[in-house]
């Protein structure tokens, strides 16, 4: 299973993914010309706020079985066995708007695309043309920070498993504890404190608007 | 959208009374505010919130790894994480210190007018703040008249811009410990314009690479404009209009009047408003108003010009940053003029949901939508007179159906100039020296700064001013942050009961508020003289004082402009945001740890109210056990 992998702890919000995948999935595949497309490309791709200005990058995750694929009344919606991925034959969607009912990530939008008459289902669709000439999704490659990593799933998790073995025993042996930097962990923690303090969403907002309904 | 989600983000946006139902009717009515757009701009990018981003040539833009693990970790000029901070920073510092100061040049530029006999309307209402500046800067007066005397301080005065003194007149006003302190950190500042070209010559590629020289290069620009550019700023507007003294008016969105032509003055220059305070009055004006049905005319400041204003004339005051928007939504605004700072890009559009016109004056800030009247010193009095003509024919188009003045103003006391505090404790600084020698005050905090719409609106200011003057620290405020107080009621004596014992007894003795009104945001100068005045008494530097300094819900680059300088003062001071330099734990080390050593303060952050108060009176408490009361 080769995916992309999110390190929510890593995202900073930055929205480079959307910038990079919206230049990905334009016909000129470049920044400066991509303003002037019409309709202007969209991201498959997307950062939102959620608790304490934490940030997640959200995008399709190409389940195996795709709850998307199978309730498609239209067969529009397959899987590239060769990538292992999930895509749209966008001629054949009928814009009934099944696939994103079933979305366990709300990953599934829609757009008017060139030559077609209705808005069809558009999503991630893992830069396949990127994949089949063995480079990553455009998104990984656009984070900074590593927070969206692309390979082999078991490999990713092994490597974060070995991060988690070093950090226990380091603590238990009396060593430094390889974390997050300082300044960063200060930071977050004014963050949160500021979330608390205005109309931005935060832990205790959420509470709030929970009491309330 | 829903009502209760309505209500629920109108709890969330602001604590200001008169606000929430102008907030509420935004909502409603799909009118776009500051919060609205805060809100779509979200998420915001961590790099920038950081310092960590970059964007200053064409090899960039460039941003660094802040976990410091795969990604990069210099630009591609080669500059790391500190060094991207630290520009940042000197950016933003220079901005706000250009800003002061440039405002600060045009009033001087008003005076070297009003001397030469080429403006129109002005004149040189206080003589005695023109004699004492001479004197302060060597100018005779023996013998001569007042004009001459004022042009020597307004040529004087332009030269500090300059480059041929290389030196700042107005400095020489801090104690020798201080300025000692300066010279031996290599930032005894030079001249306004210099610092700040400097500065930026400083952060091309480059030029400089150590970020600690280039922080220090931002506490001598800051210097600059607290000294300089904000005091003469200060000063020249005393000797123009007066140096304010107590008085009693008027706040919130509740000072706009339903059957009165409304005209809001909003930005920061005295040397227009001031001119509109004139022409209102006017019989010919205010005959024209009620011919055309309204009760007369009615004025109200809105920012730092609004406290200008306030101060010297007691003119009521709409609001603070964040009620700007609000204040139009009121549908009873007929003309907002503005100058400059501050001023919401968006007005006109919210403008042109009502009747209201938004006329622009100055040639540096023109907006688009506005009617635009350009205001010159020779012209002044015409133009303020044209304004307020357009004002009165707009209140013809005004729809009485739309218009919604939500609440009652509030009163309050301003006018707390050094001169003015000075007079209220019978002549000398003595009894409030020995109030703080004995403990009934146990130290002072200059709270200062904006609105910010991250924090709940007015909630920093109020919260720690209320925790303070309950810890018997007495505090000194202007600009947002006073109008904030203000509203919340802090500005009058009665507020006194709020404060303890100590501080109590003191504000009912002399009959004032336990939050003193000092001015605009320029005005931060005026904390300054009166720092260094109660270190001369007590032949300290300013850092051994029990003071501090506070910007709870800071936004502008004018705040850390004047947060640095506080520092670079010797005041220590607790910003309520965390400014942009979170990207590197060298650059936080410095500011808030290293420069104790250089300049005897450092900055600290806390957006918890509570939790600053507690920061604050740790600080005092340790300065008052250092000075051994």
């Amino acid at each position: 299973m080769k995916n992309v992998f999110i390190d929510l702890e890593k995202c900073i919000g930055c929205r480079h993914c959307e910038v990079a995948c919206a230049i990905e999935h334009s016909s000129g595949k470049e920044l400066f010309s991509m303003y002037f497309e019409v309709p202007r490309p969209q991201p498959r791709i997307s950062v939102k706020l959620g608790v304490d200005l934490m940030t997640f990058p959200n995008k399709c995750q190409h389940c195996d079985p795709a709850p998307c694929m199978e309730v498609c009344p239209v067969n529009a919606i397959f899987r590239d066995v060769k990538t292992d991925t999930v895509q749209v034959q966008e001629e054949r969607c009928i814009s009934c708007g099944m696939c994103a009912m079933v979305c366990p990530y709300g990953a599934i939008q829609y757009q008017v695309r060139p030559n077609l008459p209705n808005e069809v289902a558009y999503k991630c669709d893992s830069c396949i043309s990127r994949l089949e000439n063995g480079k990553e999704p455009a998104c990984v490659e656009a984070c900074v920070t590593n927070a969206l990593v692309f390979g082999e799933y078991n490999e990713i998790i092994a490597e974060k498993q070995r991060g988690i073995s070093l950090n226990l025993t380091r603590e238990i042996q009396g060593y430094k504890e390889e974390e997050m930097p300082e300044n960063i962990k200060a930071f977050r923690a004014l963050q949160r404190k500021v979330a608390q303090l205005g109309p931005l969403p935060s832990s205790q907002n959420k509470i709030n608007v929970n009491e309330k309904n | 959208m829903d009502k209760s989600l309505i209500k629920l983000k109108v709890e969330e946006r602001t604590i200001d009374e008169s606000a929430k139902p102008l907030l509420e009717r935004t909502l409603e009515e799909g009118i776009e505010t500051a919060w609205d757009r805060l809100e779509k701009q979200q998420p915001q990018c961590g790099f920038g919130q950081l310092g960590l981003c970059c964007n200053r040539c064409s090899m960039g833009p460039c941003r660094i790894d802040p976990f410091e693990k795969d990604g990069p970790k210099r630009g591609v000029c080669g500059a790391d994480a500190d060094l991207i901070v630290a520009r940042n920073l000197l950016d933003d510092l220079v901005t706000g210190a250009a800003a002061h100061s440039d405002h600060g040049r045009e009033v001087v530029e008003t005076l070297l007018m009003t001397a030469e006999g080429k403006s129109q309307g002005y004149e040189i209402l206080d003589k005695e703040k023109l004699y004492t500046v001479a004197k302060e800067i060597g100018i005779t007066t023996e013998g001569r008249n007042d004009t001459d005397i004022a042009k020597d301080i307004a040529l004087s005065f332009l030269e500090e811009y300059g480059t041929i003194k290389n030196s700042i007149d107005l400095s020489k006003r801090a104690p020798e410990p201080t300025q000692d302190k300066w010279a031996k950190a290599g930032i005894l500042p030079r001249s306004v314009d210099r610092e700040i070209v400097e500065a930026m010559h400083r952060i091309h590629m480059g030029v400089g690479a150590d970020y600690a020289n280039i922080l220090l290069h931002g506490l001598r620009a800051s210097l600059s404009d607290g000294w300089g550019g904000s005091m003469m700023a200060t000063e020249v507007s005393d000797i123009l209009f007066g140096t304010p003294e107590i008085k009693e008016s008027w706040v919130n969105l509740g000072t706009l009047k339903e059957d009165m032509v409304n005209i809001v003055l909003h930005g920061h220059n005295p040397v227009l408003s001031e001119m509109v305070v004139k022409a209102v009055k006017e019989q010919e004006m205010v005959d024209l108003a009620k011919q055309k049905g309204a009760k007369g005319i009615n004025l109200v400041g809105m920012c730092c010009t609004g406290n200008e204003l306030l101060m010297r004339r007691g003119i009521p005051i709409a609001g603070n940053l964040l009620n700007q928007e609000l204040a139009l939504a009121t549908g009873a605004v007929d003309v907002m003029i503005i100058d400059y700072q501050c001023i919401f890009p968006s007005i006109t559009q919210v403008a042109s949901c009502f009747h209201t016109k938004i006329v622009s004056t100055s040639e540096k800030s023109k907006v688009p939508g506005a009617v635009h009247m350009e205001f010159h010193p020779e012209t002044a009095y015409d133009t303020a007179k044209n304004i307020v003509k357009l004002a009165i024919e707009t209140y013809e188009q005004r729809n009485p159906d739309r218009v919604k003045i939500p609440a009652k103003p509030v009163k309050m006391m301003a006018g707390f100039s050094v001169e003015a505090i000075k007079k209220a404790l019978g002549g000398t600084f003595q009894p409030l020296i020995d109030a703080i020698a004995n403990g009934s005050i146990k130290g002072a905090v200059g709270m200062v700064g904006c609105n910010n719409p991250k924090i709940k609106q007015d909630y920093g200011h109020v919260t720690l001013g209320k925790e303070l003057i309950k810890r018997n620290i007495l505090v000194v405020e202007t600009g947002c942050a006073a109008i904030a107080s203000g509203k919340a009621g802090l500005l009058l004596p009665e507020a006194a009961d709020l404060a303890g014992d100590g501080l109590k007894s003191v504000c009912h003795a002399l009959g004032i508020p336990p939050v003193l009104h000092m001015g605009s945001c320029v005005d931060c100068s005026r904390i300054l003289v009166l720092a260094a005045e109660l270190a001369k008494a007590l032949n300290v530097g300013i850092d051994q004082l029990p003071l501090a300094g506070a910007a709870p819900e800071w936004y502008s680059q004018k705040a850390v402009s004047i947060a640095s300088y506080f520092v670079a003062s010797g005041v220590y001071t607790v910003l309520g945001l965390p400014p942009k330099i979170f990207g590197s734990k060298n650059v936080i080390d410095l500011l808030t740890s290293g420069l104790n050593d250089v300049v005897g303060a450092t900055y600290a952050v806390e957006p918890d109210p509570v939790a600053a108060a507690d920061l604050i009176e740790k600080h005092i408490d340790s300065k008052r056990k250092d000075l051994g009361i």
